[in-house]
């Protein structure tokens, strides 16, 4: 069947000082042909990605497009070559359309026919079922949608090579289904198809695996003839079991959450009358599909969402005076949902990321900057997180996607005394470190924190919670016990079900 | 074709080397300007130098002229830093020499060692204010500071000249000239070593703004203000507050610069001595790099050149408008160095697509 690929990749290199991302690394994609990328974070899959899609310019190798080598200086060279990207990390601008985003950049000629633009990208959406409006403003999508914004990107430009980077990352359950039925598709039309995941279970939907460790390729598997075990082993070295997690026998309430709503001027609320109470030492699961009020009701406890009613209190005290850096300074550690545009600051160093929010107290010696503390503090996250970074002055945005949570998560780790409120913090690393989160989680737990976690996995959250509690829409569904329940019986109240007898 | 590529960083060195190249396509381009304009370049460029730097005095006049360069400059380096764009330096220059003759209008007959800190702390209260202002605007109403801080700048620059012109303020029986009296001699900045005391307010103001912005927990929030409040917010920063903070400090700054112009040099108020400070200011931080030290370092070389540029305009036929105008070209040549220290040319085919 293999007459000539589609997109041929010889000895590709890309170094970024002394770090070489990518070393000559070499693989084909045939036409019909899903090939996903697998290794650790921080192996080069991105940077082998914005490679082929014009956003770095190699140091060194080739890309063969069609038998024909090919050099991009921009993106839309690439679009307009044929090869198009989703990215891990958008490229969108906040301030235009949707429609505006998917046609910019990439027309030629002087102007745009935003009337037939239109027509066209609503078909698309049509075809394929995903409902975004093309005059909505990126910057009200949610992250979820902005997956779709970019997909419709390329699919709008009929990209004859497409490259998804991670996207079900910022997907749910049902999103991610749909997303590979649009796969299967463009397969069946000849697309030449690249996927970038750390999920064994999409990996091993693939038609073909490469294998990637510190920019370079150690394997290449027909995915029918491996097994997700060997998979594991030859990215990390080693074998990842899962563990079980045993339940633990809470403590007195910790967090309490009573009525809390957020009304939206003309709208169904944002959230609707939400009450729940955390003991110490307890994981509280949030199970519900993504955009259901996970992320508000976060922030709200956290203090970043100023909410319409209700109240909140931790052991007992009421934070309604209290701001932001009050209620952190009770011992709340947040990992939000965004962890490049909430959760760190690009142009900040790792150790700087790591003292932001307690750089008035905790990193602060008189009136200046404890950097002493500071370099201690970003190399015990280092060490203890293994980010892959030359040094803790690497500015955060040169990360990889799974070492900038890490740095997240290290902070936000630290900062959990009593409560954590845990949005996705597992989203974008690899399987060798996420039972390792797995572990500080129930080692949080242990310690007497109330842990507030949210996942799309729900495999997971049965896995880690004592309780899961189901959001729909704003509202809490029910409240379910994690060793008795099921996830068909979550599955219904996320599809918005209510629990008979709670 | 030639096409340019991004690059993801460029070494110091490298840096350097392109700002170097940068003032010296800058001076060349001066040099053809001068041309142009019929004169003669080494006449022009040799009286140009000999009025920057040719003896002691003229040494001495150029870093006097540098003084309210510098704490424009910095106090556009603070507002800048912070992602706040303040273009108001200009009428909080105005504003603060305004605050503090007024405070010296107050304290008639008071000794200096009263009058002089009472004269510096009102000016910088009202560059501040001034400042301050513009930045409750924006976090209270959303207004964009670029627009509040410009309409700021005439409505202070006429509320002066309101002053002056037939108004309170004006010198009795003048009305040739729109000024106020001389200002007495206990409210004057006192000399050391042949410059006013701004001279050392200087140095001391480049030194602690680069140690608040490297060393402190403000420094910090306003390095990130500049890169992500987004993320700054979600980590309990008080965004509002740190924006009034960043540009009161950047006021009181722009206040120094008319405090050392009325205090320091005239001794008396008059609107053309501060006329372009604060425009000057702007350019000279960016060109600085928004690094203090680099800021003062710039401001030496704006002070020498308009100061030496009186001396030309005096000895040849160079107009001294002139020097306005290699400043500019130095700013545009400088920014671009700064932009393409971020590419790198690549010759050959425009795209990749096999043609
Ligand atoms: N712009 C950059 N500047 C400097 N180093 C970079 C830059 N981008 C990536 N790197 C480095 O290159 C290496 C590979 O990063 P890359 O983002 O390709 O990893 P990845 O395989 O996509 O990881 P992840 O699974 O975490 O997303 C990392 O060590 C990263 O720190
Ligand atoms: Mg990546």
């Amino acid at each position: 069947m293999q007459r000539q690929p589609v997109l041929s990749v010889r000895g590709l290199t890309k170094t970024f000082g002394p770090v070489r991302a990518n070393d000559a690394v070499s693989f084909d994609v045939g036409a019909g042909e899903l090939v996903c990328l697998f290794g650790e974070n921080g192996a080069g899959k991105s940077t082998l990605s914005a490679c082929l899609a014009g956003l770095h310019s190699p140091d060194g190798g080739e890309i063969v497009l069609n038998g024909e080598p090919v050099r991009f200086s921009t993106a839309a060279d690439a679009i307009v070559a044929g090869i198009a990207l989703v990215h891990q990390h958008f490229l969108l601008v906040d301030d235009f359309t949707v429609l505006e985003n998917i046609v910019l950049g990439h027309e030629r000629g002087l102007f745009v026919n935003y009337r037939a633009a239109e027509k066209k990208l609503r078909a698309l959406c049509r075809r394929y079922g995903i409902s975004v409006r093309p005059d909505a403003r990126v910057g009200d999508l949610t992250v979820g949608e902005r997956q779709w914004v970019e997909l419709l990107k390329a699919l709008y430009h009929e990209a004859a090579v497409l490259i998804l980077d991670e996207p079900t990352a910022t997907l749910d359950l049902q999103e991610s289904r749909k997303l590979f039925r649009i796969i299967d598709e463009l397969k069946t039309a000849g697309v030449a198809l690249v996927l970038i995941s750390h999920s064994l279970a999409e990996v091993m939907r693939s038609d073909r695996v490469v294998v990637l460790r510190q920019g370079r390729v150690v394997g290449e598997r027909a995915t029918s003839e491996t097994t997700p075990q060997e998979l594991t082993r030859l990215m990390i070295g080693r074998e990842v079991e899962r563990k079980h997690r045993g339940s633990s026998r809470p403590g007195r309430p910790c967090l309490d959450v009573e009525h809390v709503t957020i009304r939206r001027p003309g709208g169904a609320p944002i959230l609707d009358d939400i009450s729940f109470s955390v003991a110490e030492g307890e994981i509280f699961g949030l199970a519900g599909v993504a955009g259901n009020g996970q992320k508000p009701l976060m922030e709200a406890i956290a203090g970043v969402l100023p909410f319409s009613s209700g109240r909140v209190l931790i052991d007992g005290e009421l934070l309604a005076d209290l701001d932001v850096h009050g209620i952190q300074k009770l011992g709340v550690g947040h990992i939000p949902e965004d962890r490049l545009s909430e959760g760190l600051v690009g142009d900040f160093s790792i150790a700087e990321n790591i003292a932001l929010g307690s750089h008035r107290d905790v990193f602060a010696d008189g009136h200046f900057l404890n950097r002493g503390a500071i370099r201690v503090a970003a190399a015990v996250a280092i060490a203890d997180y293994q980010i892959a970074a030359p040094s803790a002055e690497t500015r955060a945005r040169a990360l990889s996607g799974g070492n900038a949570q890490r740095v997240v998560l290290a902070r936000e780790l630290a900062a959990a005394s009593r409560v954590l409120l845990a949005n996705q913090p597992t989203r974008g690393l690899d399987v060798g470190v996420i039972e390792y989160i797995h572990d500080r989680l129930i080692e949080k737990r242990a310690a007497g924190c109330a842990v507030v976690l949210a996942s799309s996995e729900l495999e997971d959250l049965l896995n880690l919670s004592d309780r899961i509690g189901v959001m729909f829409q704003g509202r809490l569904m029910g409240i379910v016990d994690a060793r008795s329940t099921s996830i068909e019986e979550i599955g219904l109240m996320m599809a918005g079900q209510k629990r008979e007898a709670a | 074709m030639i096409a340019f590529e991004r690059r993801e960083s460029a070494g110091w060195i490298a840096q350097a080397i392109a700002y170097l190249l940068a003032i010296a396509a800058g001076l060349l381009a001066s040099v053809v300007l001068i041309t142009i304009t019929g004169a003669d370049v080494a006449d022009g460029l040799g009286a140009l130098w000999q009025g920057a730097f040719g003896d002691a005095e003229a040494i001495g006049q150029s870093l006097a002229a540098a003084i309210p360069l510098v704490f424009t400059g910095l106090a556009t380096v603070v507002a800048f830093r912070a992602g706040i764009w303040n273009i108001g330096q200009e009428g909080q220059v105005f504003a603060g020499a305004m605050a503090g003759y007024w405070m010296s209008l107050q304290l008639a007959g008071a000794p200096a060692i009263v009058a002089v800190p009472a004269v510096v702390l009102a000016s910088v209260a009202g560059g501040a204010a001034v400042a301050a202002l513009c930045a409750v605007l924006k976090t209270r109403f959303d207004v964009n500071e670029i627009i509040s801080t410009m309409m700021l700048n005439y409505i202070i620059v006429y509320l002066l000249s309101y002053l002056l012109a037939g108004g309170p303020w004006i010198e009795a029986g003048s009305t040739a000239y729109h000024q106020t009296p001389l200002i007495a001699d206990t409210f004057r900045l006192p000399e050391l070593f042949g410059l006013h005391l701004g001279a050392p307010l200087a140095l001391l103001a480049t030194a602690a703004v680069a140690l608040v912005i490297g060393r402190t927990p403000l420094g910090f929030e306003l390095r990130g203000l500049g890169f992500n409040p987004v993320a700054l917010r979600y980590k309990g920063v008080r965004v509002a507050t740190t924006i009034v903070m960043a540009m009161a400090i950047s006021g009181a700054l722009s206040a120094l610069a008319g405090v050392s112009e009325v205090f320091g040099i005239n001794f008396r108020l008059r609107a053309e001595v501060l006329n372009g400070l604060g425009y000057t200011g702007i350019i000279v931080g960016m060109i600085g790099a928004l690094n203090p030290w680099g800021t003062l370092v710039a401001a030496l070389a704006f002070g020498a050149m308009a100061n030496g540029a009186l001396y030309m305009s005096v000895l040849t036929d160079v107009p001294s408008a002139l020097v306005p105008a290699m400043q500019g070209i130095l700013l545009l040549f400088v920014l671009g160095a700064a932009v393409l220290t971020r590419y790198r040319l690549r010759f050959g085919r425009k795209d990749g697509r096999h043609g």
